[in-house]
């Protein structure tokens, strides 16, 4: 009478307590996938935020006059372009979506604008990642929504700017910042405009979360930078950094809290109808002591229900989890929550862990099961 | 067969300790059927799973077919008592969830049940049996549920079936076919060792042994006294 055998036939007898087992492990591998799967959607999520609330790092030159500075926006004082391609040649650098640009204040149209000149962004050697700012062509401008809506203009008209003909691509929407009135160019266009060639009076970045946590970030930041470009300096805008970093810690600690939570609660639920079954079959065990099976035996059928459950769990959960996520994914991620697809990949380490945690949560109780005298089990009425 | 030299067997607990062997000695030969006969309490169960190397005896040895069963390993003896001893209980102990069949080949040595099925189907018809091999454990009566224990004990064909109060649970006829199971065992030079208060073996038994308090009781036995 082989081991599979025996597993199989008491499963198929004692279904209450394999179902009640395969609940526990079900809901345990359903939470696993969903929120792996609906976490993918929250990373997606997070990443979508910490861009909209944008660059958080002002690289300026580090002589600028910090009262004129805060007074007008921008820094006097320019520096090389070449300094952004420099500190993208870095690896290692906590700096990424690297935006330099050429900010001035010029008199157009009877009024005072901030032009700005940017070149597309530029990623560090090992940050490539999808850009957060627009990218502007050569002969294309685009304007602040007040700007647009005094001077009447939209998108596709012709206009002179400083002696030169420029194609109006795109009206911004209105933004509530010095954005409103502003007008934006390649760099090399507003560089030419001003006659700043080649010049560049601040590098726009954003800090990647990667820091040792016991140091402070931007010291950190700001020793990175001297080493590379020792005649910048960086300002961080806390606001935006602290809500980024509120925002990841938020998210790891949810699933660092609730994840182990639910896991030890399912771990204790098999283990105790484990227990139950080592209870109900105490008089097999005796017996089998009895008939000359050895420990390894005994706990071979414990352990190896454990794993059938688990199997089955992982199997069940699988497309419960991933259901989940699929089904109530998109109310919860209101961003990304469309974009939340089925992770093949989990069904495997689902099919690895899943009989492994059944297994050790029926450890004991086999432990148990094996330990049982058949001479006083035998005994009893 | 069995030798017990001098078994003492004492049950201890925090408050107190329990003497169930007192310095037993006991004899059985090849092909003997031995009924030990006793008082509830008087240690009659405890010799019994000693003799069986299920209960390791606080002093004393054991011999079984040339073994010294307490110096074997726990495995060893596992392994011993697979090949060379069957048991018959008095709650049967059959696994719930197999058929008549199954449960007899739990016997088995691993890997050797195809090879005693053929084994198992000769020994349940010799037992009335054959027609409930496909069914479990609760459609059976008492008596069936014992020949099933009976057939399961002479699977392999062991030297020795030590029955513990085989017919406790039954009434007077399927005490009869389950004592005469035995005796059809006994008949093939197989030896038996029985427990029970019941006098109904004692038509097929070598001898009767009485023990009560732990110890052999010595002089003639009235076969009828209990």
């Amino acid at each position: 009478m082989n081991t599979p055998y025996l597993i199989f036939s008491e499963i198929r007898h004692r279904k209450l307590n394999v179902l009640l087992s395969l609940l526990g492990m079900v809901a345990a591998v359903t939470l696993f996938v969903f929120f792996f799967t609906a976490g993918e959607a929250s990373r997606r999520e997070t990443t979508r935020i910490m861009r909209d609330l944008g660059l958080n790092l002002r690289i300026i030159p580090a002589h600028t006059a910090m009262d004129k500075f805060w007074a007008t926006g921008f820094s006097e004082a320019t520096m090389p372009e070449d300094c952004v391609h420099r500190l993208a040649a870095h690896t290692g650098l906590n700096y990424s979506h690297l935006l330099p640009l050429l900010r001035r204040q010029v008199a157009w149209r009877d009024r005072e604008v901030i032009l700005v000149g940017i070149l597309p962004e530029i990623a560090p050697v090992d940050q490539r990642q999808p850009s957060m700012s627009f990218k502007i062509d050569p002969g294309s401008i685009y304007l602040g929504h007040e700007l647009a809506r005094d001077l009447g203009l939209k998108t596709g008209d012709a206009v002179d700017l400083l002696g030169r003909e420029f194609t109006v691509a795109k009206c911004l929407p209105e933004n509530g910042s010095h954005q409103d009135i502003s007008v934006f160019g390649h760099l090399h266009d507003v560089q030419g405009l001003v006659g700043m060639p080649g010049r560049i009076n601040e590098i726009q970045a954003l800090n990647c979360l990667c820091f040792d946590t016991k140091r402070d970030a931007l010291d950190v930041l700001r020793e990175q930078l001297a080493s590379v470009l020792p005649e910048a300096k960086v300002i961080q805008i806390r606001s935006i950094a602290e809500a980024r970093e509120n925002q990841r810690r938020m998210i790891e600690d949810y699933l660092a809290v609730i994840l182990p939570c639910a896991l030890v609660v399912c771990a204790a639920w098999i283990g105790l109808l484990a227990m139950v079954n080592v209870r109900e079959r105490r008089q097999e065990i005796g017996l089998l002591r009895a008939l000359g099976r050895g420990s390894g035996r005994i706990a071979a059928l414990f352990l190896g229900k454990a794993v059938v459950v688990g199997i089955l769990g992982a199997a069940i959960g699988f497309g419960l989890g991933t259901g989940l996520a699929l089904i109530y994914g998109p109310g919860v991620f209101h961003v990304t929550g469309q974009t939340i697809k089925p992770m093949y990949g989990l069904l495997g380490w689902s099919a690895v862990i899943a009989p492994a945690f059944a297994a050790l949560s029926a450890f004991l109780p086999t432990m148990v099961a094996v330990a049982q005298d058949p001479a006083v089990i035998l005994r009893e009425e | 067969m069995v030798h017990a030299q001098q078994i003492s067997k004492v049950f201890r607990t925090r408050r107190s300790a329990v003497r169930a062997l007192n310095v037993v000695t006991l004899d059985v030969q090849a092909g003997e059927f031995v009924v030990i006969r006793g008082p509830s309490g008087s240690g009659k169960t405890t010799l019994l799973f000693v003799l069986g190397g299920m209960l390791r005896p606080t002093s004393g040895k054991v011999v079984v077919h040339g073994r010294e069963l307490y110096a074997l390993s726990r495995r060893e003896r596992a392994d011993f008592r697979a090949r060379h001893v069957g048991f018959v209980f008095q709650m049967f102990h059959l696994v719930p969830y197999l058929t008549v069949e199954d449960n007899v080949l739990l016997a088995a040595p691993p890997g050797e049940a195809p090879a005693l099925r053929t084994r198992a189907a000769e020994l349940l018809s010799l037992l009335g049996l054959a027609p409930r091999v496909q069914h479990r454990p609760a459609e059976l009566s008492a008596g069936e549920r014992q020949r099933t224990a009976i057939a399961r004990a002479m699977l392999n064909r062991p030297d020795l079936i030590l029955a513990d109060e085989p017919t406790g649970n039954l009434d007077p006829r399927s005490a009869a076919e389950v004592i005469a199971g035995l005796a059809a065992f006994h008949r093939q030079a197989g030896t038996v060792i029985l427990v029970t208060h019941g006098t109904v073996a004692d038509q097929y038994a070598s001898r009767v042994i009485h023990l009560d308090e732990g110890m052999i009781a010595h002089g003639p036995i009235d076969l009828n006294a209990e």
